[in-house]
């Protein structure tokens, strides 16, 4: 081997073990999904003996596992929209527009949820929830993910528009756009990237959260798919089988999604930060 | 000519500060977003601090006590415990996971194949939820058949065999792992993107200056991905101090609370011991400690920046 | 750029979230469908019927090991349903320290606890009910004619009121591998010797001699041991009197049990990888056969019995030994885990509660809460207990035999005071504290429990 050929392959060699890291446990679950509970734990790493989907029969019956992942999807997506929205507004106003002082307080009020994390205002916004009627309702999670999701929005946002030149707004105002218009035709479509980042990143922690989804909801069929997990964990006790065929079924759709739109996803995390 | 200038330049001063002044607009734009804000989290945040001087099991009605619930922290060792891990998680994001997302970043940037396949799969972890990631992990740790001491069985390391989440030198650490497992990728996904914006030219000129390799890393890249370093720096600090589920979910704390944050110690006192009034005043401690980290962050981020520049 | 895929990707999220929403939208169309036919149905039957209502019940057999226990309520659920026309119960599954911890808890807090659900005895009924959340049953029980038949209400009762009813009761004790047993030459122990002895042959023919899973938030299941240790050496009076000042964790029965279980694990009797393993993976370790004995509450017999179990015909069960103490004889066991009521319930939620009271807690049911799900009855007169496994029968001989019962510590101590023993007995197992440490800290703890509760 040629030393060009050795310095090309030098970096994935150092990237294997990496990987490994980072698809083994991926790869186990898919295994245990497979295995029998004696076989899991007599012979965690070899192939399994049978090629069974018994455990994905059990871990099916008598859950709502498609009714968690429709109400993930949709608890997320509305937050993560709706966060977006009301985001980009605030950002655009704070910006752009001349109230220097309104935009420095607004700003500030916002500066203080970098400072506070959520879990520490569990028990005040379980009692808000209840006095607001939305316990046990999708809005539940909805409103607290949109509020927790607009700061960091919101900074990386204006982070975007600071860095927007004066004359793309000064050439709309010459075409005659008014405060909307500008923008809804001009910043917008400067920043979808931007936006697609902010999409994702809020989107990822919605779909995670696991705190607020336990305890603002309680009917069985409301619940989001990462409490739905925990409780098979403790439905199935120590049938690891079952267990981990109930994570493959809730994992896999999340997989194929993220396989079909990874460049779009990827692309997404990565436009609008490296100026952020 | 000239006045005519001066005049139409006098009127879209004047019109584009109509534009960006517009009262109505500003309202419509801030009002709404404001609201749900102020009400889903500086209400509570409101509510929390009064919680926080009272003595309150969470059914009867909270009674008036001062300061007590804070001389209580100060001289509660379980809380100095919580406290240290999370400086130990702040520090093992900062000294050992951003430096190591830098480095397989820029690793990653210098190969030449194989690029899409990497992004791929170091982001594929952060798209899981904690939960899933909690309770896989729970098992790789698994005192007999966890994979961790089976590997070590299997490569002749018997004696590093440990008892992961039951051991106290390792519970926390083990916890740091998973957390860095899920979310190394997603920083390294962004750090890759500031690396490929650097223009050609810039990379080349300092080639040209002889600049290969690591050299070229150290005094080229990291420079001009510093701002998204930063923020990297920033998210890891505070997703430290926001930890709560991950522990929740491995090791509720244990053994014997040395794996304990501060966050999941409130969740206890509130939720395990129905002590309220104390889990809040641990709440606004929390917010308090992450605001000067904040400060300091931005201390040492001003500064550097100076230096540099 | 990639406009045009960025676009696609956001309008299909969109697409699927909106699909998603209509999705639930739909199903609960359908189910208001479902119930307006029902009532449609009831009406054109009967009547004089109203509209109908919806009552969640919340209950905590959600493991694949309580099927059976929910089959029991179930079938109650609906009996109920036909008894009170218009009436739909909707079950809602929980997981037990979830619903006892977090959710049960936030709900009195704001007061919107569910009509019927699951509750416990001891600290939690005495602050629900102070705090006027739960409903008094005391007439009702009388209207049905079961006032008397319960064998102990002393858990869910404040000051002659009757808050809760328990579903079943429970022992705690050793449950042993007799097949491992036999193979060292073992013997069921009665007394503290013979424990030793058992365990030291057990542990020399390469058997752990206790399987014990307490890592992680399941000290509880150390406590357990040391709460029958303990009250073994220093009687059942010793413990009702921590909080009142009475008596001290730093006294000589406390220090000398604390002292016995440092013995169990500096000798490795105790499953040395106790801290790694939640108390499920410890009852597996028994219920698979690879430890010889389970300390454990009389619930566990489920998992021993069932179908991931291989020692189903091997189990068997005895008490607490003998100490040489005051306790000696006495069984940790009581009545402590049933149903509660929400004292806001209206006037026909109210008929609902007590048409569930009647088909629930009844003769029927608790014969079946003994054949079919292994567990301690908790009312009177079961005579007929063919069907009945040998390992439920010899815990019951267990119980009959013992000279009294004695409650789980923490229900007569506070909250804090529970879990500063769960943190010093898995100190204890990593061994971090000397017993004597473990004593002081904990009187310590409870001195403050106590100051602030006067």
């Amino acid at each position: 081997m040629t030393f060009k050929k050795l310095k090309q392959a030098a970096p994935h060699l150092v990237l294997l073990p990496y990987i490994l890291i980072v698809l083994y446990p991926l790869w186990f679950v898919i295994l245990a999904s497979m295995k029998n509970n004696t076989e899991i734990f007599n012979d965690p790493w070899g192939l399994p003996a049978a090629l069974s989907l018994q455990n994905y029969r059990d871990a099916l019956t008598n859950s709502y596992i498609g009714h968690y992942f429709a109400n993930s999807l949709f608890i997320g997506v509305t937050a993560t929209l709706s966060t977006l929205f009301l985001s980009m507004t605030i950002a655009y106003a704070v910006t752009r527009m001349r109230f220097p002082v309104l935009s420095k307080a607004v700003y500030g009020l916002l500066l203080i949820s970098l400072l506070i994390p959520p879990a520490s205002l569990l028990i005040p916004l379980y009692t808000l929830v209840k006095d607001l009627g939305m316990y046990n309702t999708p809005m539940a999670l909805i409103f607290p993910y949109i509020s927790f999701g607009i700061p960091l929005t919101v900074f990386v946002l204006a982070a975007f528009l600071k860095s927007i030149p004066n004359e793309l707004e000064e050439a709309g105002v010459m075409d005659g756009l008014s405060t909307f218009g500008i923008l809804g035709r001009i910043i917008m479509p400067l920043t979808q990237p931007t936006l697609v980042t902010v999409f994702i990143l809020n989107f990822i922690n919605n779909w995670n959260e696991f705190v607020m989804a336990n305890l603002f909801l309680s009917n069985e069929k409301l619940r989001t798919l990462p409490v739905a997990i925990v409780a098979f964990a403790d439905k199935f006790n120590m049938n690891y089988g079952a267990m981990t065929a109930a994570i493959a079924i809730s994992i896999i759709p999340v997989i194929i999604i993220f396989a079909i739109l990874q460049k779009q996803i990827i692309e997404g995390v990565t436009a609008g930060s490296v100026k952020g | 000519m000239a006045p005519y200038i001066l005049a139409r330049e006098s009127w879209w001063i004047t019109h584009m500060k109509n534009i960006q002044r517009n009262y109505w607009a500003y309202v419509i734009f801030v009002v709404p977003a404001l609201l749900i804000y102020v009400t889903f989290y500086l209400y509570p945040l409101f509510q929390s601090l009064q919680y926080s001087l009272t003595k309150w099991n969470g059914i009867n009605d909270p009674v008036f006590v001062g300061l007590s619930n804070f001389a209580k922290a100060i001289s509660d060792e379980q809380f100095w415990v919580s406290f240290k891990n999370n400086i130990y998680f702040v520090l093992f994001s900062v000294f050992i996971q951003v430096p190591f997302i830098v480095f397989i970043s820029i690793i990653v940037s210098s190969a030449k194949r194989f690029l899409n396949f990497y992004k791929l799969t170091v982001f594929l972890p952060c798209i899981l939820s904690t939960a899933s990631i909690g309770v896989i992990w729970q098992f790789i740790y698994s005192p007999d058949a966890g994979l961790l001491n089976q590997l070590l069985t299997a490569v002749g390391l018997e004696s590093w065999k440990r008892i992961w989440l039951g051991d106290e030198a390792t519970a926390f650490l083990s916890i740091l792992l998973t957390n860095g497992w899920q979310w190394t990728g997603f920083y390294i996904v962004l750090v890759l993107a500031a690396i490929f914006a650097i223009p050609k030219e810039m990379l080349e000129a300092g080639e040209m200056d002889g600049a290969t390799g690591w050299r070229k890393a150290w005094l080229l890249t990291i420079p001009l991905i510093r701002p998204v370093i930063m923020v990297t720096l920033l998210l890891s600090i505070t997703g430290a101090m926001k930890a709560l589920d991950i522990i929740l979910i491995m090791t509720k704390g244990g053994p014997f609370g040395s794996s304990e944050v501060m966050a999941s110690y409130m969740y206890k006192q509130a939720y395990t011991i129905n002590d309220f009034g104390y889990a809040n005043a641990i709440a606004v401690i929390v917010s308090l400690f992450t605001a000067v980290l904040s400060l300091i962050f931005q201390y040492i981020n001003v500064k550097t920046r100076e230096a540099s520049e | 750029m990639n406009k045009k895929m960025v676009f696609m990707l956001v309008s299909l999220l969109v697409l699927m979230s909106v699909l998603a929403g209509c999705g639930s939208s739909n199903s609960t169309a359908e189910s208001n469908g479902s119930k307006a036919n029902q009532s449609t149905n009831t009406s054109g039957e009967n009547k004089s019927e109203a509209e109908p209502f919806e009552v969640v019940l919340r209950h905590i057999h959600i493991r694949d090991t309580a099927k059976q226990t929910l089959a029991i309520l179930q079938d109650a659920v609906k009996a109920t349903e036909a008894d009170v026309p218009g009436l739909k119960i909707s079950l809602d599954g929980v997981e037990d320290a979830v619903n006892r911890d977090v959710k049960l808890k936030a709900e009195m807090a704001a007061g919107n606890q569910p009509p019927i659900f699951s509750l416990f005895g001891g600290a939690d009924t005495e602050n629900y009910s102070k705090a006027g959340r739960l409903l008094p049953l005391n007439d009702i029980l009388t209207e049905l004619g079961i006032q008397d038949s319960f064998f102990d209400l002393r858990e869910f009762t404040v000051d002659g009121k009757i808050y809760g009813l328990p579903e079943s009761g429970y022992i705690e004790g050793f449950f042993y591998n007799k097949k491992l047993f036999e193979q060292v030459g073992a013997s069921v122990p009665a007394t503290w010797d013979e424990l030793v002895d058992a365990m030291e042959k057990l542990k020399a023919g390469g058997i752990t001699p206790i399987a014990m899973g307490a890592g992680s938030g399941d000290g509880w299941v150390i406590n357990m041991l040391a709460n029958s240790m303990f009250v073994a050496l220093g009687g059942p009076e010793l413990q009702e009197g921590f909080a009142t000042g009475a008596a001290k964790w730093t006294d000589p029965a406390v220090v000398e049990a604390f002292k016995r279980i440092e013995f169990l694990v500096q000798h490795q009797y105790i499953d040395p990888n106790v801290l790694g393993l939640k108390f499920p993976q410890g009852q597996a370790n028994f219920y698979t056969g690879k430890a010889a004995m389970l300390f454990d509450g009389s619930w566990a017999v489920n998992a021993i019995t069932g179908e991931s179990s291989t020692v189903k015909d091997d189990a068997g069960f005895f008490r607490f030994p003998d100490v040489g103490g005051k306790g000696d004889g006495y069984i940790n066991g009581g009545w402590s885990n049933g149903y509660g009521f929400s004292a806001a319930v209206n006037e026909r939620e109210l008929q609902a509660v007590k048409a569930f009271i009647k088909n629930f807690f009844s003769m029927e049911n608790q014969k079946r809460t003994l054949v079919e799900t292994s567990q301690i009855a908790s009312m009177k007169g079961i005579t007929d207990i063919q069907g009945a496994n040998d390992l439920i029968k010899t815990i019951g001989e267990a119980q009959g035999s013992a000279k009294g019962a004695f409650p789980a510590f923490d229900s007569v101590v506070q909250p804090q005071v529970k879990v500063a023993l769960e943190t010093n007995m898995q100190q204890l197992l990593g061994g971090k504290v000397t017993p004597e440490q473990a004593a002081e800290n904990m009187q310590k703890v409870q001195d403050e429990a106590n100051a602030a509760s006067n």
